[in-house]
């Protein structure tokens, strides 16, 4: 579709909670006529949408969501871009609110300029009326000082005005509300001493009867609490790096052969099908799987090996890797917001984006802290002002707007989101993808882990090691069992099934056709093969009695870790097939570290007790639960919590999702395939078992991390305030300027947002990454 | 309907588990033929309100 005036929105929506309000929202707004695509994004509260402007508008847009039953807030600006960004609407949405980030970034910095410059002759002002003398009597003026405070306080301090408004409206308080009050009441006072000075006649601080003013005080507690929400804005700009670095891995354009032709297009107008030129040093444009021609790939950035892989015909390819010397073609299979590159980017972004329960925790605090406050300086005031010494109403206000800055909260509010962000993004760059704040919060607390075998633990790659065929079966050859079974196991998707097809084109066999195909799941496939009814899978699934001599076998190769199928003609057990499955050439080194964590590592399989027990025992595993049927394993993990554990299950997602939704941290291994993100609350990119060490390492650190600032953001801030109250004065005469507040609030700021920034330095104990082993294969198929 | 422990009902359209004193407190608790439902958010409990037949039947799965 190449139609010129698609415009697209980006709509703020407020109100939604869970994934049914995005289907909501989404079906009320694909039902205006006009709109293509609706996108709805939970943890970024915004809904991007494309549509006609010839047919509908954002007004329509905003009524929809309205309908819907939440706000939406139009836009000032809408984007007005034509065609898809470099990775889809991920790039499109990400630019639009990196564009309303760096607004409010520019916004902020705006005010703080304001501010500062003007601050400046203020503080300069007090130092002459209290240090400095010699410096030019006009600072001193109280016109003048009236002149430079005004528009701190009524343009540059808006956004606190606003802010507590807003608390009020829902009838809270919070960190504006002690903001606003704090620099109003010294502003609005110093404005009462000029206009009416007699009424505050006082002793003052300097020789001269006028009131002393407090304007200076305002403008500096403004200034440096803009200087705090500036610093908090830029950290969050620059934490997201790791986003900018991934979405700027694809290239802008891609060259398409077309009708014969080959072009240059913008990456947005690829389409699923097109055929793909790449040449040396390029960046391969989109996913595809390749069609002619060779070379060596570097796939680091996305899967962490660090061996450029080989492609050649049949080989996928993967949007956003570095080719090497050689050149060649391939189909695109995925493009845009399709491509793992983008939902690698969606991923990370929604987890920056949600709340950890430990926020909610501190929101809750926060909730009752910011009251307590006020009570405190109405206290404070009240005690100065009765029983205080002259001039009484003058330290009464001082240290009532003291106590109400000092107290202010205000980097509780940064403490847990910047952790967040930087230990999402700090995974991404392992390839570990947290889905949201609340799995990287309770990995930390997990005590029992429980890994799936096929593909998590092992290769996932069983091959046939031994064919034995029963006395019964009446001269029947190991090829012939193996061609029967391969007959009904063909188009299985079973690694078991896989394997004995793979083992009979090997062997250059034929299949013959079967029919009558049918799965009993977990237990055996049946099909009707050159007239006869041919089973593979257990014992008991295949038919009666199986001989004794087949069954000794078949413990015996269970013993060496094979896991073994019988097959049955036409009711009678005919023989079996053994399968191996080796081990991931990491497991055993992982195991070992997690147990060194501290944790107990349980392995889930299907296989029957004695295959389970050589593997497990192989891998240093020390608990089993064997026989478990796909459909069981949901239950089993319920069992280990209720015995009180904390389990996170490793599972590689395509049928472990139920088991996966059951742990209290579901972790996927693998390519990131839909099942596996939705599934699980953490994806292991680079499959392989030390990624999870790594996430867990990662967990501890970042809740820690979180833990240290939420103790600065409140540490120093809480111990002031009965100095800011004037609790010593009695005893040593300490009391605390106001402005000493706002620079102690602004430190606790900075503290913070560098404390978190130190997460960026966190390094995984695990050994160094095995090649990833599981990832290039899914994309070969 | 879903009643799991600890003052908790499961939202019958999405699925989620619903601390029962929060969803009181915000007005997102419905009863209807004398069952009591809670819900996640306004969305959930809107959906629920336009057609509450489909959430209440047995054989509804609650998912997002």
């Amino acid at each position: 579709m190449t139609d010129q005036s698609i415009r697209i929105v980006n709509l703020p929506v407020e109100g939604m909670t869970c994934a049914s309000c995005v289907n909501r929202i989404t079906r009320f707004l694909d039902r205006v006529d006009g709109v293509e695509e609706a996108n709805v994004n939970l943890a970024t509260d915004s809904a991007t949408i494309r549509f006609d402007p010839s047919r509908t508008d954002v007004a329509a847009l905003v009524s929809a969501v309205e309908a819907a039953g939440y706000l939406a807030v139009p836009p000032a600006e809408p984007s007005a871009e034509t065609g898809a960004g470099a990775t889809g609407a991920t790039a499109t949405t990400d630019r639009v609110e990196s564009t309303n980030s760096e607004r409010h970034l520019a916004d902020l910095r705006r005010r703080l300029a304001v501010a500062g410059v003007l601050t400046v002759p203020l503080l300069l002002g007090l130092a002459r009326m209290t240090v400095a003398p010699f410096l030019p009597a006009f600072l001193a003026d109280p016109w003048l000082q009236l002149l430079l405070a005004t528009p701190v306080q009524i343009y540059a301090a808006a956004p606190f005005y606003r802010g507590a408004f807003n608390a009020l409206r829902h009838r809270t308080t919070d960190m504006n509300t002690l903001v606003a009050v704090g620099t109003s009441a010294a502003y609005g006072y110093s404005v009462a001493a000029i206009l009416a000075p007699g009424f505050f006649a006082v002793a003052g601080r300097t020789a001269n009867a006028a009131p002393p003013l407090y304007f200076d005080t305002a403008a500096t507690i403004v200034t440096l609490i803009l200087l705090g929400r500036f610093l908090e804005a830029r950290a969050r700009s620059h934490t997201s790096d790791a986003i900018r670095r991934l979405i700027d891995l694809a290239p802008r354009t891609a060259r398409i052969v077309r009708d014969g032709a080959e072009l240059d297009l913008p990456i947005g107008d690829v389409v699923a099908g097109d055929i793909v030129l790449v040449r040396a040093a390029e960046r391969i444009p989109v996913d595809g799987v390749v069609l002619s021609g060779r070379s060596a790939v570097d796939e680091s950035m996305v899967t962490g090996e660090s061996m450029p892989v080989t492609k050649a015909a049949d080989d996928g390819v993967i949007g956003g890797t570095l080719n090497g010397t050689g050149s060649f073609t391939f189909r695109a299979t995925r493009v845009g917001a399709d491509t793992v590159l983008a939902r690698i980017v969606r991923l990370v972004q929604e987890a920056q984006g949600s709340r950890a329960p430990i926020q909610r925790l501190a929101d809750a605090v926060t909730g009752i802290f910011v009251p307590f406050v006020i009570v405190v300086a109405a206290i404070t005031f009240i005690v100065w002002f009765v029983a205080g010494p002259a001039p009484a109403f003058n330290l009464a206000l001082l240290n009532t707007i003291a106590v109400l800055i000092i107290a202010c909260p205000c980097a509780l509010g940064l403490a847990t989101p910047t952790s967040i962000i930087v230990g999402t993004g700090k995974g991404a760059e392992q390839g570990i993808l947290f889905r949201n704040a609340e799995s990287l919060e309770r990995l930390r607390s997990v005590t029992a882990v429980v890994l799936d075998k096929t593909g998590t633990l092992t290769e996932g790659k069983p091959t046939v090691t031994d064919v034995v065929v029963g006395s019964a079966a009446g001269g029947l050859t190991d090829e012939a069992l193996l061609r029967l079974a391969a007959a009904v196991e063909r188009g299985s998707e079973h690694p078991l099934g896989e394997a004995i097809v793979r083992r009979v084109h090997e062997a250059g066999i034929e299949l013959p056709a079967a029919t009558d195909f049918n799965a009993s799941a977990g237990d055996g496939v049946e099909a009707l093969v050159e007239g006869l009814t041919v089973r593979v899978g257990r014992a008991g699934f295949v038919g009666v009695a199986v001989e004794a001599a087949l069954l000794g076998q078949a413990e015996r190769l269970a013993a060496f870790g094979r896991t073994v199928m019988f097959v049955a003609v036409n009711g009678r057990p005919v023989g079996l097939i053994a399968v191996a499955d080796t081990l991931k050439p990491g497991s055993a080194a992982a195991v070992a570290e997690l147990h060194r964590l501290g944790l107990s590592v349980a392995m889930l399989t299907g296989d029957d007790e004695r295959t389970a027990g050589a593997i497990a025992a192989e891998a240093g595993i020390e608990r089993v639960l064997a026989d478990v049927r796909p459909a069981e394993k949901a239950a089993r993990i319920r069992a280990l919590r209720a015995e009180g554990a904390v389990v996170a299950m490793v599972g590689d997602g395509v049928n472990d999702a139920p088991a996966l939704a059951t742990a209290d941290v579901g972790i996927a291994m693998g390519n990131g395939t839909d099942i596996a993100i939705e599934a699980a609350g953490v994806t292991l990119l680079r499959g392989d078992l030390g990624g999870l060490v790594t996430a867990i390492a990662l967990s501890r650190a970042t809740m820690r991390n979180i833990r240290q600032n939420l103790f600065w953001a409140f540490a120093y801030n809480v111990a002031l305030i009965p100095l800011a109250a004037g609790a010593l004065y009695p005893f040593t005469g300490w009391l605390l300027d106001p402005i000493f507040a706002a620079g102690a609030m602004a430190l606790s700021s900075v503290t913070v947002v560098s404390n978190a920034l130190r997460l960026r330095g966190f390094r995984s104990p695990a050994a160094p990454s095995m090649p990833p082993s599981t990832f290039r294969e899914e994309y070969s198929r | 309907m879903n009643q799991t422990d600890q003052g908790t009902l499961v939202d019958p359209v999405c699925g989620m588990t619903v601390d029962l004193a929060e969803a009181e407190a915000e007005g997102l608790v419905l009863d209807l033929d004398g069952t009591t439902y809670a819900f996640c958010g306004r969305g959930c409990m809107l959906e629920f309100r336009d057609d509450p037949a489909r959430f209440v039947d047995p054989q509804h799965r609650p998912s997002m």
